[in-house]
Parts: C-alpha cells; sequence; structure tokens
C-alpha cells in the first residue's frame, strides 16, 4: 500500500522533473521559440501545481493514499 | 403545509425535470443517429475506410499493408473495432451502418455502465440515471457517437475496465474482478491506441492499493499485448510497425488543445467541477478512487487533442470519466448530509434542490438539437433557437459550408451533427454515377463511393500524408500512376494527399463537376486524355 506521503514524494519528483525538462529545452536550444514560449509557461505551471499538491500530501504522513 | 414537504414537493418536481431534459437529449441523440443509420456515405471523412478494414477482415486479408504499391492503402488502426463489425456485415451489406450501430451501442453500453456504478456507489435513482444520461448529452458524444468510427467503442472498454478494476478487491471476486479489467485494457487498446492512459490509471490504482499485485498486472499485461503485437507485427511483415506506431507522430498544434480544452471546459463546466473537486477530496481527505484516477490521467488525451487529425473527440474519456465522478461526488454529499452530525435537516432537504438544480444549469451549457421537423421545429422556436446558428444561408454561411444546416449547437459551427436532407441523398447519387461510369479505378478521398460501386478502395489519404510526413512513404508509383492518367476519376473533398500527389493531379486531372453534398464541396476530376476526348 502506498502511503499520502510517498505519493507527494513521487509528485514532487515529477513536478522537478517537468520543471528540469521546461528549462532544459533552452539549454539543450530545442523548441521553436525564442526566449521562454507559452508551451514552457504551462509547462512551468503545472510543476508549481504538483510541487505543491506534493508537499501537502508529503505532510499529510503514512495514511493511505 | 411544513417546511420539509415544500422542501420535498420542490426537490421532487426540479428531479423531474432534470431527469426529462437529460431523457430529452437522449432523444435527440436517437434521432441523430436513426438519421445517420439510413445514409449510404460517408457522413465524416473515415468511415467508409473504416468499413473497408471490416471488409478485409472478412475476407481474410490484413488492412496493415505497402503504401506505396497499388492500391495504396493501409489502415492506421488497431483491429478490434473492424473485427466486431465483421459479423455485422452478412446481415447488413457492406454498409457503414454496420459500424453505427457498432458506435451506437457502445455509447449506451457506456452511459449505462456509468449509472450501474455511480447507482451501487451512492444509490438513489437521480444521480445515477442523470450520470449515465449526461454521457449521452455531451454535444461531443452527440457528434460522433453513431459514426461508423472506433473512438467511442474504445471508451466503452474504458469505462469497464474502471469498473471492474475499482473493485479488484472485492472479498469474493476480486481475483475475477481484476482479471476482467485487464481483458477490457486488452480490448481498449486494441481498439485505439488512445487507451494508453487508461492504462496507466487502471495500474497507478492498483500500485496504489498493492504494489505486488500491480507489478504481476502489469507485467502480464504488457506480455499479452506485446506477444499480439509482435504476432501482428510478423503476420504483416513489418507494416503494422509502421501504419499503428510510426505513422501516428504527427505535428502538434498546442494552440488547439487549448482552444479545445477551454470549450471542453465551457460545455461540460458543473460535471468537470465536480469532478475536480471529487479528486481533490479523495487525494487530501480519503483515499484515491480508480474513478478519480481515471479522470485525472484522461486529461492526458485531451492533452494530445493538438495533434493533426485529432480533435474534439479525444476528450470523450474525460466526459465519461467527469459525469461518472460528478456522480460520485454528488452522491457522496448527499450520503454524508443524512449520516454526520454536522449537516442539519436543512442540508439535507436543500441538497434535494441544489443537485437537480446543478443538473438543470448544467444542460443548456450542452444545448443541441435540429431546428426543424414536426417535433425539434417548435421545440427549437419555444427555445428561441430556430434562427440562431443555422448556418449555410446567405449572411451566416460558414466557411466551406456550402448547404443549409439547420441545427443548433453552443458549439456554434461544427461539421457534424446536421441530419441528413434529400438534395444530400441526390448529391450521392450524382457522385455514384460518375464513380460508376469511371473509365480506370477511382481516386477516392472517401471510401464509400467505391465500394458502393463495387469498385476498388484505392488510397487511404490521411495515411498516405502522415506517412509521407514522417518519410515512411515511397510516393513514385502513385505519381506514375496518375502520370499516365490510368485512374478515370479522382474525388477531393479536402484534398489530404501528400504535396507530390496533389502536384500530379494538378498537372494530369482538370474539375469536371463540383458537387455540393453534407455541407461540403465534393470536386470531381477527369483525367486530361478523356476531356481530350470529348473535345474531339
Amino acid at each position: 500500500m502506498i502511503t499520502k506521503r510517498q505519493l507527494g514524494f513521487a509528485v514532487v519528483g515529477l513536478g522537478l522533473l517537468v520543471v528540469t525538462a521546461t528549462v532544459g529545452v533552452d539549454i539543450v536550444g530545442a523548441g521553436q521559440w525564442g526566449g521562454f514560449g507559452p508551451l514552457q509557461r504551462i509547462g512551468i505551471s503545472l510543476s508549481l501545481a504538483a510541487l505543491v499538491v506534493g508537499y501537502i500530501l508529503i505532510r499529510l504522513g503514512d495514511r493511505p493514499a | 403545509m411544513s417546511l420539509s414537504r415544500v422542501f420535498k414537493s420542490l426537490g421532487a418536481t426540479l428531479a423531474l425535470l432534470a431527469v426529462l431534459v437529460y431523457l430529452g437529449y437522449m432523444i435527440v441523440y436517437v434521432a441523430y443517429a436513426v438519421n445517420l443509420f439510413q445514409w449510404p456515405f460517408d457522413y465524416d471523412q473515415g468511415e467508409g475506410f473504416e468499413l473497408y478494414d471490416a471488409i478485409l477482415y472478412s475476407r481474410g486479408e490484413w488492412p496493415y499493408r505497402d503504401n506505396g504499391v497499388y492500391p495504396f492503402y493501409a489502415s492506421n488502426y488497431p483491429p478490434l473495432f473492424h473485427l466486431l463489425i465483421v459479423p455485422l456485415l452478412p446481415i447488413l451489406g457492406p454498409l457503414p451502418v454496420a459500424g453505427r450501430l457498432i458506435s451506437c451501442a457502445a455509447t449506451f453500453v457506456t452511459g449505462g455502465a456509468i449509472l450501474v456504478i455511480v447507482r451501487r456507489k451512492v444509490g438513489g435513482w437521480l444521480i445515477p440515471l442523470v450520470s449515465g444520461l449526461a454521457y449521452l448529452a455531451s454535444n461531443y458524444v452527440y457528434q460522433i457517437g453513431p459514426l461508423c468510427r472506433m473512438h467511442v467503442t474504445m471508451v466503452m472498454f474504458e469505462t469497464l475496465v474502471v469498473g471492474f478494476i475499482a473493485e479488484f478487491e472485492h472479498p469474493r471476486h476480486g481475483k475475477r474482478n481484476l482479471i476482467l479489467g485487464l481483458l477490457m485494457l486488452l480490448c481498449a487498446g486494441y481498439t485505439k491506441q488512445m487507451a494508453v492512459f487508461t492504462v496507466v490509471a487502471a495500474l497507478s490504482y492498483v500500485f496504489l492499493r498493492d504494489v505486488k499485485k500491480a507489478i504481476l498486472a502489469g507485467v502480464t499485461l504488457a506480455a499479452v499485448a506485446g506477444v499480439i503485437f509482435w504476432l501482428l507485427n510478423v503476420a504483416t511483415a513489418g507494416q503494422w510497425w509502421i501504419n499503428i506506431i510510426r505513422a501516428n507522430v504527427n505535428e502538434f498544434d498546442y494552440r488547439q488543445t487549448i482552444f479545445l480544452f477551454k470549450q471542453w471546459f465551457q460545455l461540460h463546466t458543473i460535471f468537470i467541477l465536480l469532478a475536480f473537486a471529487y479528486l481533490a477530496y479523495e487525494l487530501f481527505w480519503d483515499r484515491l478512487s480508480a474513478y478519480s484516477l481515471w479522470f485525472l490521467f484522461s486529461l492526458g488525451a485531451g492533452a494530445l487533442s493538438g495533434k493533426w487529425g485529432a480533435g474534439f473527440g479525444y476528450f470523450t474519456t474525460a466526459i465519461a470519466a467527469a459525469c461518472l465522478t460528478s456522480g460520485l461526488a454528488l452522491g457522496r454529499l448527499q450520503n454524508a448530509s443524512r449520516i454526520t452530525h454536522y449537516a442539519s435537516r436543512f442540508t439535507h432537504y436543500a441538497l434535494r434542490i441544489i443537485i437537480p438544480l446543478l443538473y438543470l444549469l448544467q444542460a443548456p451549457r450542452m444545448l443541441h438539437l435540429p431546428t426543424s421537423g414536426p417535433v425539434f421545429g417548435p421545440l427549437a422556436r419555444a427555445l428561441g433557437v430556430e434562427n440562431d446558428l443555422v448556418y449555410g444561408t446567405s449572411d451566416n454561411l460558414a466557411e466551406n459550408h456550402c448547404a443549409v444546416v439547420q441545427y443548433h449547437d453552443v458549439m456554434g459551427y461544427t461539421q457534424l451533427g446536421h441530419p441528413l436532407t434529400a438534395d444530400d441523398y441526390a448529391a450521392g447519387e450524382e457522385i455514384l454515377d460518375y464513380v460508376r461510369t469511371a473509365a480506370g479505378p477511382v481516386l477516392s478521398e472517401e471510401a464509400m463511393f467505391s465500394l458502393l460501386a463495387g469498385e476498388p478502395v484505392v488510397t487511404n489519404p490521411t495515411q498516405l500524408l502522415n506517412l509521407y510526413n514522417n518519410d515512411l512513404l515511397n510516393t513514385t508509383e502513385i505519381v506514375e500512376r496518375i502520370n499516365r492518367q490510368e485512374f478515370g476519376l479522382i474525388i477531393f473533398r479536402a484534398q489530404f494527399y501528400p504535396h507530390p500527389v496533389l502536384d500530379a493531379i494538378g498537372q494530369n486531372y482538370k474539375p469536371v463537376e463540383h458537387v455540393c453534398m453534407n455541407g461540403f464541396y465534393y470536386h470531381l476530376l477527369w483525367p486530361h486524355r478523356q476531356l481530350d476526348h470529348f473535345s474531339e
């Protein structure tokens, strides 16, 4: 059985992965827009939401997810 | 009369009204489906190709072929939907009604499954009934539900998956439910590739509750699906992989996805808000259910709606999930007001009014109906929409839509959903005359003309374009045949052929007539040799 805390860590991990990928596309020069593109803004918004949700879940402890 | 009796009477009246409104949507859906059942031509581009896949299976042939050689045809979808059509072909003949019946039945099974699941979880009749009917009331489900296309059959299997998987811990039937759930997952995936999001949702749910069982289920499913995949690829000499996977990598337009997300939300607002609220409730205060996880992951399918060739149909799974989870949310609220100490009797009675009121507020957000006929004409007038968005007439003529369409949809202009007219039937026969008298095979963007005339189906244009865009198509033979003017007639509707094919056609064929059918112009082209012959 997975707990809220474990699920929270997974969600935070996913959020960090999305942030890294979103910023990373500029570093490797991929993407079709100069600067921060619209898809990157969507990616950052979704990953921020994931980080907040993940943090709350971690605080909820060992209750079953 | 006491206050509680007033609440009860008002609640019962509103509940009856809500059920009647959603039953009304079901009648609109049935009327549209029956109208389509009689239509022998393609209504949506692609219906004839799906039927042709079923015909090929009935002959013991694969639809996964080399697109570079005559007849330049291959399917880009898995086989299950087409195999379900096969038994109907001897009864109904090679007509799209065979596939349309399967699809229509699938939408009713999906609505029925939502009703049964909600009824088992929350009891009562209003919430389960409206939850099931709401699926049929959705503009998206209405438009694509009775088409000879596989998407809603996939959604049916997905709904059954969730129904079974949610009960995998049942004390007596847990094992059976898990096996049936996995079997339905396999069926959904082999109906359409999009089911992958439901696969993730279902396995995630099992994983949250029983990690070992999830790994075992996942490995078993992957093994069975993988073996079938490998066998299909071997049997088709690798064409399965090319046509099903590699050809489906298409351009993505994020603006289309955003537009469709907004439209989906505007049309189904209350169901979606309730579904999100239920997801948040389970996530933070309770345990996540298979239903909420399904809703969450179904948004992933919606996110792919910006792919070339995709559209609002990609939200159908999310609609089914929203109908289901919104019903669970309202049921939970209603039951909580009965058993908790915090809730007063007033809350309980207020919910009796609020719940049907929410359904009634949601209903006009999805308004769609024909605006003519003995029943729908007066109804459209009563609703004040008889002239609203009747597109195809003088000042409100929609771009690329050449006929009057008496149909109202809050979505605005829609390619699908309107009833067919006598003019459409006459136009279809006119095009069919060209096909029957063509001096050579017919290259058509829709398969039904060739199938009805007993001619071979040549090309699947969108598949050719998919392959061409992925550098997987050798156009040498088809261009040579066009240059030799071997095709007696070419029928264009959207000109979805690859550029070299369109260029060759432009140099060797000339339009002879433009026929307006089902709101679209069909451009009929003859080879120069034939026009020269007539001029001599």
